[in-house]
């Protein structure tokens, strides 16, 4: 059989494919900047060039269009490299501002073009590969940009320069620029709408296709089906046509699982307090009020400032940051009556983590009471209050508002009980938890009680912690109230011991008070068997009789009382018992 | 004072985990009302009410979990219409309004368990003892036919 | 007119024709494509209508207005016939003597005949101009004969005969065949021969194939495909239904410029024929066989001209070529079989069926077979459509046909194969006109575009107005045609204003080498090749415009100064008269002088100086 050699690997030819899909199954690095695999291939950058040799004529083709025929291919000869620099050497004429292509020359060892800088193009980072132009067309169904003009005059625009109705500014033709060249604020008058990260706190955007979080389980991307364009137009279908396993699966709905399960664990968390209803901090308002979750963001190496503290508003490092304590916590007049018990020491941290980062970074913060207890908190708190000198400031914060660029805090101080202000560039809330959004309606379907506050409740504040008063269900996390990530994390540890205790046990404790039918004085009416909600009841046809299913019976005696000829009875409860408990209450 | 006597019917996945509540929570409440616990308010057969009252009881307590939280499904629906028709009963019988009343108190209530034994508690007593006709110094009348059964 | 339902039918319709003009015994022709249009032929042609009318002769002489002549210097063109008397370059004036005295008397006009330049010989019919003499004329020799818009003109010179042959005796495959053995090549530029880009398609899979006439014919100079489809359209469209039936393909496109309008009025007008006459459409001639014909007009983009853009074009997208490894016979339009050919390819077919291969396969040389159409414009005395054998030498076609070079000034090169072709020096005008040679020497045949240039030509500018030509009708496409050409140009340019280095020449040639490596299509491959050609042979013009600053030609507004000689200038003053900047300077009667700050060397000095006195440099 004929092969296929590509820089001396031997491999299958398959004139279905093309030379650089074969090069890259064969790990074989070929640059491409107009490629994209859900387009059909265009070459027109001409930077994936190869050299093909088949019966000793050796001639140059773009590896994207070139089929995966029989004969050699080298990827990196001499006439390959010469024309790659000087097609890098064009394009750095042609956009010298495109940081991409300056990188991808300086491999080339292309720093300086000879060429001149073509002063009459507009675009000064476009290099026309037209993935732009395409994605818009082919893949979206949209067409709302197109080429105007046609050789060297040629510029990326919307029809006839104006602002196209058809663009819905979904941001695919920025997505697939290799040169970062499209500006959509150009090209459309819509309002852009990044698809902002819910992890990042709106922080930062992310795709429609995205792992929730980094520890997801399972850890695998989801369609986010409002914004996905497919899901609206029917158009695009990139990530099918990107994802190698072939696994994304359009026709995939949300359904209705049914499980028959032995026991339930509910720890469906906590949400902070929404952000409308903190009015008199700005929060929601003004961009630079972000509650202690963001600004965790903001510090973690992952987020989106990559752990640079800068503020949302203009990206500036803040140099005062106002911390909030008891945002919406311990507050029964207006929000929240419970403590959130997690603030005092997050915030420690931040206003710690906060000063490694700025040196010359101020906070303060404002707090109730500083509340410390668990292990080694205490000794924490005092590392940054004293060690640190982080100031703590006792006393609530009455107001925030934007001043020039900064913050005005106004609060006071009881301890001193004077009026404090503060000019800050960045105010961090420490926001009430709450329950978690929607939970209470699964509580309500779960029969599942809960406080005042909509966190669960216990069997036993003390005894049966981690228990429902529903036996089955068991709690852990903030679903049952504010806890930090030890006590949940033991708390969840417990929840699940108490499942596997269940389970161990050979047989199930049902609760001893289950309806009985008095054969003899039982007439058959069936009125039983409407009241019962446990289909707990059958008729038997031979005997004119109606019995009970003990294993199915929950014992809540609504049939007793039903009874109009007085046959049914609950064991261990009778009528008669509760007289004797009447009696006994009521002496004798 | 008159200190009434009270018999409180109460379920055992709401009410009466209120009323444990009240007590785990250290609440301090009106100690003339007496629980009974069912399993579901809906095993509360008005015949029981009656007996209270016969045996000597001045108001009638019944607590059941909140609509919609009956821990089986309906349960708590059923106590409700009962007890609508059994107060016009009561009234035919003499009785007068406010000597039975039903409430809907959830296991986290303990708080609410407490201020309602002693609001119940309080209205009893506004209203003095009861006064049965058939009453005999706590002999037995209203239902001698069962009596003899016992 | 009813629809011809069989072949006999066709036959026997065509001696009907025959019969009916066997009474006008004879026939003044007024030639008029759009060249001679612009010329005046309508008028001309309203004249002698009128004129005809006039002297009651409507009878007995026929009147006709066929496309072009050919001869572009010296159209307007009015022959008589039987007689053959060729009258050139006819103003409406002539026209009443004309027809009193040559129709009527049979007395030739010797003042309005033909004079050769050369020789000074006048010369009463067409054959006789030597113009004519070296010619092959035999896609162009009907054009005298039919009214384009006439399809029954056609058939009575044994049009659609070669369409009848097929359908009746000779299958698909052998059609191929013959075609294959005629040597046809494609004449497009390519030079793919013919019958194996049908054979190709005819074997590729696909239930829907097409055939595609490519009379986007975009070259500057060049305009043979205009011609004939101005002249001959039914030769073209009948190439292009045996081509269907040879493929198997139902639906053809002809893809023309919109800058055309009367070829393309003329290709409408002759499709519309056919159908009527059922050689076109559903059965035609009660063959089953069913073809039929669309027309597209092209934007005026150079680049719709090559196969994957024009395909495009039709497609509805924008006219850009895209990677044909793959070739069009497998996957064209809409990704189906497409067999797309050139018109004067086309318009060949009929005349092979006809003909036999054989006759065909006699012509021409070895590799390159049958005529060729060449404009053959420029600096020559005799400008125009010059069918030639194959393999006839540069120097037949320039000197022989053309007359030489107008003015008595020296030849200096000729451009050939349009903007991406590339030129030919003196010393090759030996070479035979084909394929292969006209590639080896650096240029190529392309469609046929032949611009001859003088001593007053600098080669610096025709490459420079080339590539800005290529610079413009490059698609953008892809990067390095694009990007490459507007560097060249600005190189260019830089040379033809004095701004040059010596590093240019090194420069242009390894731009060149990325252009033609590695553009996408062939507009781009071959779009290097006007400087690589004059980088080869006229270097050492580069070298005088970046080393001594000088252009030899003086052309190149930069490097020339005009000035006057004392000794010559009478002080006439016409020059300081027409100078438009009014740097002329001086009194009548004594020597002027030229301010050369304010000079913008427009010539005119130059041009208007009786006595030689202003001198260029």
């Amino acid at each position: 059989m004929d092969k296929l050699i590509i820089d001396g690997i031997e491999t299958t030819p398959d004139p279905n494919k093309t030379v650089l899909e074969v090069a890259r199954e064969l790990g074989i690095h070929i640059p491409t900047l107009c490629y994209h695999k859900s387009l059909t291939p265009y070459g027109a950058c001409r930077i994936c060039v190869v050299e093909t040799i088949w019966k000793g004529r050796s001639r140059l083709h773009t590896a994207c269009t070139y089929p995966a025929w029989e004969g050699e291919v080298k990827t990196n000869s001499e006439k390959v490299i010469r024309l790659r620099k000087s097609i890098l050497a064009l394009m750095l004429a042609e956009a010298p501002e495109a940081e991409e292509i300056k990188e991808l020359a300086a491999e080339y060892g292309v720093e300086k073009t000879r060429f001149r800088p073509r002063k009459e193009k507009r675009n000064k980072k476009c290099i026309m590969c037209g993935l732009c132009v395409r994605v818009c067309h082919d893949v979206m169904g949209f067409g709302a940009i197109g080429f105007e003009n046609r050789g060297y005059r040629r510029e990326v625009t919307p029809p006839f320069e104006t602002y196209s109705d058809v663009c819905t500014t979904c941001g695919a033709c920025a997505f697939v620029c290799p040169t970062g060249a499209i500006d959509l604020k150009a090209l459309s008058d819509k309002k852009v709408r990044p698809i902002l990260s819910e992890f990042d706190r709106n922080l930062a955007s992310r795709p429609c296709v995205h792992i929730p979080f980094p520890q997801a389980v399972p850890n695998i991307p989801v369609i986010d089906k409002e914004h996905c364009v497919y899901f609206k137009t029917g158009g695009c279908r990139v990530c099918e046509t990107v994802c190698g396993p072939q696994a994304v699966d359009y026709q995939q709905k949300d359904q209705i699982v049914e499980e028959d399960v032995g026991a339930v664990v509910v720890a469906t968390g906590f949400d902070t307090l929404p952000l409308a209803d903190l009015g008199e901090y700005g929060y929601g308002k003004y961009p630079d009020v972000i509650d202690g979750l963001a600004f965790e963001r903001l510090l973690s190496a992952s987020g989106p400032t990559s752990g640079e503290v800068k503020r949302p508003s203009d990206g500036k490092v803040p140099k005062e940051v106002v911390f909030v304590q008891c945002a919406g916590s311990r507050d029964p007049e207006k929000y929240c009556p419970h403590c959130s018990k997690i603030c005092c020491m997050y915030t420690a941290k931040h206003a710690l983590l906060y000063k490694h980062r700025v040196h010359d970074g101020q906070p303060y913060i404002f707090y109730i009471d500083v509340r410390t207890g668990g292990k080694s908190y205490e000794e924490f708190y005092h590392r940054v209050s004293e060690q640190e000198g982080v100031p703590y400031i006792r006393g609530k914060v009455s107001k925030v508002f934007p001043d020039g660029d900064k913050l005005m805090v106004w609060g006071v101080d009881t301890l001193t009980a004077k009026k404090v202000e503060i000019a800050a560039d960045l105010v961090v809330l420490a926001t009430a938890m709450v329950p978690s959004q929607d939970s209470q309606k699964l509580f309500s379907i779960l029969k599942l009680a809960t406080d005042k506050d909509g966190f669960l409740s216990e069997a036993h504040p003390k005894l049966r912690p981690v228990e429902s008063i529903i036996s089955g269900f068991f709690l852990a996390g903030s679903a049952q109230g504010p806890r930090d990530i030890p006590e949940t994390v033991a708390q969840a540890s417990g929840a699940a011991s108490k499942v596997i205790g269940l389970f161990s046990q050979e047989k199930l404790h049902h609760e001893p008070i289950v309806a009985v039918v008095d054969e003899d004085l039982c007439s058959g009416c069936k009125v039983c068997i409407s009241v019962c909600p446990y289909d707990a009841r059958e008729f038997d046809e031979e005997k004119g009789i109606v019995k009970v299913n003990e294993l199915l019976c929950e014992g809540c005696g609504a049939c007793v009382v039903a009874c109009p000829s007085g046959a049914t009875q609950q064991k261990n409860l009778t009528d008669d018992q509760i007289r004797q408990m009447v009696k006994a209450v009521l002496g004798e | 004072m008159f200190e009434p006597k009270i018999i409180c019917f109460v379920c055992k996945w709401c009410t009466y985990a209120g009323a444990d509540l009240a007590g785990t929570s250290r609440l301090t409440y009106s100690p003339n009302g007496v629980n009974i616990r069912f399993m579901c308010s809906s095993r509360l057969d008005p015949e029981h009410i009656l007996w209270a009252f016969d045996r000597g009881a001045d108001g009638v307590f019944v607590g059941g979990c909140h609509p919609g939280d009956c821990h089986y499904q309906d349960g708590n629906y059923k106590t409700l219409r009962r007890i609508e028709l059994f107060q016009r009963v009561l009234k035919q019988f003499g009785l007068e309004d406010g000597r039975l009343r039903l409430e809907w108190i959830s296991a986290a209530e303990g708080k609410r368990f407490a201020e309602l034994m002693n609001e119940f508690a309080q209205q009893i007593r506004a209203l003095g003892p009861l006064k049965l006709g058939s009453r005999k110094g706590g002999q037995d009348g209203g239902s001698a036919k069962r009596e003899k059964e016992d | 007119m009813k629809k011809i339902k069989s072949i006999e039918q066709l036959e026997r319709f065509r001696k009907e024709i025959l019969k009916t003009r066997e009474t006008k015994k004879q026939c003044i022709i007024i030639f008029g494509g759009t060249c001679g249009r612009s010329r005046g032929s309508e008028d001309i042609l309203d004249a002698v209508r009128a004129e005809i009318k006039n002297q009651g002769l409507e009878e007995r002489v026929e009147v006709r207005g066929p496309g072009c002549v050919g001869f572009c210097e010296v159209e307007p063109v009015v022959v008589l016939k039987p007689q053959e008397i060729y009258y050139p370059r006819v103003k409406t004036d002539d026209i009443p003597r004309i027809v009193a005295e040559t129709l009527v008397e049979g007395k030739i006009l010797d003042e309005l005949l033909f004079s050769d330049p050369v020789s000074g010989k006048r010369c009463v019919s067409g054959d006789e101009i030597p113009f004519y003499q070296k010619q092959q004329r035999n896609l162009l020799s009907h054009h005298g004969e039919i009214e384009p818009t006439s399809i029954d003109d056609y058939i009575a010179i044994g049009g659609y005969s070669a369409l009848v042959k097929v359908l009746s005796s000779i299958s698909p495959v052998e059609i191929i065949d013959i075609i294959k053995k005629s040597g046809l090549r494609g004449r497009g530029g390519g030079g793919f021969p013919t019958g194996i880009k049908w054979e190709s398609c005819r074997k590729a899979e696909g239930d829907i194939k097409y055939v595609l006439c490519n009379a986007d014919e975009g070259d500057p100079g060049a305009y043979m495909d205009r011609s004939l489809l101005e002249g001959n359209p039914h030769s073209i469209l009948e190439g292009m239904i045996i081509g269907a039936y040879a493929i198997g393909a139902h639906e053809g496109y002809i893809y023309v410029r919109q800058e055309y309008p009367l070829a393309c009025e003329h290709f409408i007008l002759a499709l519309d024929q056919a159908r009527d006459y059922g050689l076109l459409g559903k059965n035609i001639l009660g063959s089953r066989f069913n073809f039929d014909v669309q027309v597209n007009r092209g934007g005026g983009a150079f680049v719709c001209g090559e196969s994957t853009a024009l395909m495009a074009s039709i497609e509805g997208k924008p006219g850009e070529p895209r990677a044909k490894h793959v070739h069009t016979v497998e996957k064209g339009l809409w990704e189906r079989p497409s067999c797309l050919n050139n018109v004067e390819t086309w318009a060949n077919v009929p005349l092979i069926i006809n003909r036999g291969w054989s006759w065909y396969s006699q012509i021409g040389t070895e590799k390159s077979k049958g005529t060729k159409i060449f404009s053959l414009v420029g600096k020559v005395q005799n400008t125009g459509l010059v069918e030639v054998p194959m393999g006839i030498t540069l120097r037949e076609v320039i000197y022989d046909i053309g007359g030489g070079i107008r003015d008595g000034k020296k030849f200096k090169a000729v451009q050939t194969g349009g903007p991406s072709g590339g030129v030919i020096p003196e010393k090759l005008l030996h070479l035979p006109v084909d394929f292969e040679s006209l590639t080896e020497a650096g240029s190529m045949m392309g469609s046929g575009g032949m611009i001859v240039m003088d001593e007053d030509n600098c080669m610096v500018d025709i490459a420079k107005y080339f590539i800005n030509f290529l610079k413009d009708e490059s698609c953008g496409k892809c990067t390095p045609c694009r990007e490459g050409l507007v560097q060249m140009h600005a190189v260019l340019e830089d040379i033809t204003e004095g701004k040059g280095k010596e590093e240019d020449i090194e420069f242009l040639e390894d731009l060149a080498w990325t252009i033609s490596n590695g553009s996408l299509c062939q507009l781009g491959a071959t779009a290097s090749n006007p400087v690589l050609s004059t980088l080869k042979y006229f270097k050492k013009e580069y070298e005088a415009h970046i080393k001594d600053r000088r252009c030899p030609a003086g052309v190149c507004k930069a490097l020339i100064r005009y000035w006057i000689d004392e000794k010559e200038c009478t002080g006439c003053g016409v020059c300081f008269k027409q100078c438009p900047e009014d740097a002329i300077a001086g009194k009548l009667k004594k020597p002027h002088k030229i301010d050369e700050s304010k000079c913008i060397k427009c010539g005119i000095c130059y041009d208007v100086c009786k006595f030689d006195a202003v001198v260029l440099e």
